[in-house]
């Protein structure tokens, strides 16, 4: 059980997300306005690492779930100022709980030390239940069986407006990782090597969520997203996991939102 | 190719540099400044020639360029730091964009140091030799606890350095824990680059010492003081070791393969999904130690078929389910053969859990996912995957494209791990060599 209470952060109610894969121009013109609507994120430091640790079944339950358009990802995410070749490194560890349907997600994340992360993963350590219940939830997928499965890693440009209802971030130098099944003792607190890079992205990510209404010059920004989006972009999660199935070539086209 | 065959012909320890830049008159100015320091130098315009050269050279450095016209020298430098086998290579970016979120952005992508054009080139030098120097840490031998040795276990050492003040030095530092003599000796001491004497059989151990500072030359050399006796006993027992076990595994390969040439998917197989799983274990970053134990146990997973009726192994039909289940005794079986053999204790778990799957439906054990260690995974994985590729009397042979989309559908069905199949199916995409 944790001794004590983690960082906290959730959204308050279901938010709009939207996802482009767009060329690196594009990406350019797309921030540059945002930037002179939006501050920069005051927690995400410009370009630095974030590393995310996704979780599955060996039946592949959550990713199954996912593409049916309504799954609950299991994450441990990371931040670093350089790339780091390995997962769960010893620092803090947000575990992250975010609820996806069709065009809005809930996200949910605790900050914890990356030992009390492991023991989570294990089914020793328990969060403070929160008002949507995704702690439970996660729980239950590590009852099933859940467990680290792949790896994306990015740097990340991120604009929040200060009520956080709009929040805009550009993804670069998008890698996809296999990670072998764990296998480690209890007590072991390595860090885990990345397995195989599953793929790179060429493109720049650029995500809108939001709550309610979008101001003006965002719905002419998301207007233009959509004009110039090379496909409809599926999560990373779903990306990652067909890569590590080798069930497409990671960008199988959805219908666009 | 040129620039290939160029860094090729070179025999000299010279530095070698793969410079990724597009302009040709900038990349001429450095790959003559970097020549004329003794460097070789290969020069790629693009970025996926630069990998290219980067993978075939595994150069001392890369210098590279940030704008190229295929890709950016970002993409570049994390394929290169992305690769097991190439990211120890220390890469300098090379770029006229002077931002700090460039250089942030250059150096979060694992360069070495990020120097901006326009620059000098006695910096240029300055900052290679100092990137060059931390790359190479000069090795030091480990240390490890002091063997104790029974009286009569006594190691024999030779001392065959020519200065006398030097060689009774050192027999004094040895005399306590070695015998000294110049026949049958279990060790020889030489000093520094000294040539070893010509009686003295390849397989004795030698070690090299040096009375001054230990040199940096490609050999390793000890220095001469009061630890010398234990680094020479620690080195001395770890050659042992490794005979000891590579003379009893050898025994036994030969007796697996002698079984093998029955086995079901034909003579060499086994050797076969030896390399194989030493190749993925490589991929996936796994130790030379750990690597060894995934080839022997590979070529010994099966030897529990030498209690097997041969009728079965030979039968080239479907087998009937008795026999099935006597044929899904042989990783016991081997097991048992096996753990008679204190030394090769390691490769037990291989031998015994090779058929078990991620689901729990493998035998004998019906282990799942955690509880079967990664190295039966690879094994697991190669043994599969190079059984696909030979024909057999209820299938032919299928593609390596075809036996990894085979395996994928194990993995999707929640058999095999899926990150083993990831770096299976990246060398049969790559073209990778045994």
């Amino acid at each position: 059980m944790t001794t004590s209470a983690p960082a906290h952060e959730t959204d308050a109610e279901r938010r709009h997300e939207h996802r482009f894969q767009v060329s690196e121009s594009i990406a350019r013109l797309v921030m540059r306005t945002t930037a002179n609507n939006l501050p920069l994120s005051r927690d995400d430091r410009p370009y630095q690492w974030s590393t995310t640790t996704y979780c599955d079944t060996v039946a592949w339950s959550i990713f199954r779930a996912a593409q049916k358009g309504s799954a609950m990802q299991l994450r441990i995410r990371e931040y670093h100022r350089t790339r780091p070749r390995e997962v769960l490194n010893p620092g803090t560890a947000w575990i992250e709980f975010k609820d996806d349907e069709q065009d809005t997600s809930l996200k949910e994340r605790f900050g914890v030390s990356m030992d009390v992360a492991r023991s989570f993963l294990r089914g020793e350590a328990a969060l403070p239940e929160q008002d949507h219940g995704l702690a439970e939830r996660a729980a239950g997928l590590l009852r099933d069986g859940a467990r680290p499965v792949a790896v994306t890693q990015y740097n990340r440009l991120a604009y929040n407006s200060l009520d956080s209802s709009l929040r805009i971030t550009a993804d670069h130098n998008l890698m996809y990782f296999a990670l072998p099944w764990e296998t480690r003792n209890d007590g072991d607190s390595e860090p885990s090597p990345l397995g195989s890079l599953l793929a790179m992205e060429p493109d720049v990510i650029v995500e809108m969520k939001w709550y309610g209404e979008l101001p003006h010059w965002a719905v002419d920004l998301h207007a233009y997203l959509k004009e110039s989006t090379r496909e409809e972009r599926p999560s990373k999660f779903i990306v990652a996991m067909r890569w590590l199935l080798g069930e497409t070539d990671g960008t199988k086209k959805t219908k666009k939102k | 190719m040129k620039a290939i065959e160029d860094a090729v012909r070179s025999d000299a320890p010279a530095t070698r540099v793969v410079v990724v830049e597009d302009d040709q008159a900038s990349a001429d100015v450095l790959q003559r400044r970097l020549q004329a320091n003794g460097m070789v130098v290969s020069v790629a315009h693009d970025g996926r020639r630069g990998i290219e050269l980067v993978e075939e050279l595994l150069p001392d450095l890369v210098l590279l360029d940030v704008m190229l016209p295929d890709t950016d020298g970002y993409d570049v430098c994390l394929r290169i730091k992305s690769n097991t086998t190439t990211s120890p290579i220390p890469v300098i970016f090379l770029s006229a964009r002077g931002e700090v979120v460039d250089k942030v952005r250059g150096l979060s992508c694992g360069a070495a140091d990020y120097i901006t054009k326009p620059f000098q080139a006695a910096e240029l030098l300055a900052r290679i030799d100092a990137v060059l120097g931390q790359a190479r840490n000069p090795r030091v031998p480990r240390l490890g606890r002091p063997i104790d040795r029974a009286p009569g276990e006594r190691l024999v050492a030779r001392v065959a350095i020519a200065d006398a003040a030097l060689r009774e030095h050192v027999e004094q530092l040895l005399v306590s824990r070695f015998d000294l003599a110049d026949e049958t000796p279990d060790v020889v001491i030489v000093e520094g680059n000294a040539a070893i004497p010509a009686e003295v059989p390849e397989d004795v151990a030698v070690i090299r010492v040096s009375a001054g500072r230990t040199g940096n030359d490609g050999n390793e050399v000890i220095p001469v003081d009061a630890q010398l006796p234990r680094i020479v006993d620690l080195l001395v027992r770890e050659r042992s070791l490794d005979h000891d076990l590579q003379a009893a595994a050898e025994a036994l390969i030969v007796l697996a393969s002698a079984i093998g040439s029955h086995d079901r998917p034909g003579a060499g197989h086994g050797e076969r999904v030896a390399s194989r799983a030493v190749q993925i274990g490589r991929a996936l970053g796994l130790d030379e130690s750990t690597r060894m134990t995934i080839r022997l146990g590979s070529l010994l997973r099966d030897v529990g078929n030498a209690r097997l009726p041969g009728a079965i192994l030979s039968k080239s039909g479907e087998l009937s389910p008795e026999e099935r289940t006597t044929l899904e005794r042989h990783p016991i079986l081997g097991e048992e053969i096996l753990s008679g053999f204190k030394r090769l204790s390691g490769l037990l778990p291989i031998v015994r859990h090779h058929h078990e799957r991620l689901d729990g439906t493998g035998y004998p054990d019906g282990l799942r996912a955690e509880q079967i260690p990664l190295e039966v995974r690879i094994v697991t994985v190669a043994d599969r995957f190079e059984a696909l590729l030979a024909d057999r009397a209820d299938r032919p042979a299928v593609s390596e494209a075809e036996a990894v989309r085979i395996l994928q559908s194990a993995v999707a069905r929640g058999e095999l791990d899926a990150a083993v199949v990831a770096a299976l199916a990246t060398q049969v995409r790559t073209g990778g060599s045994r």
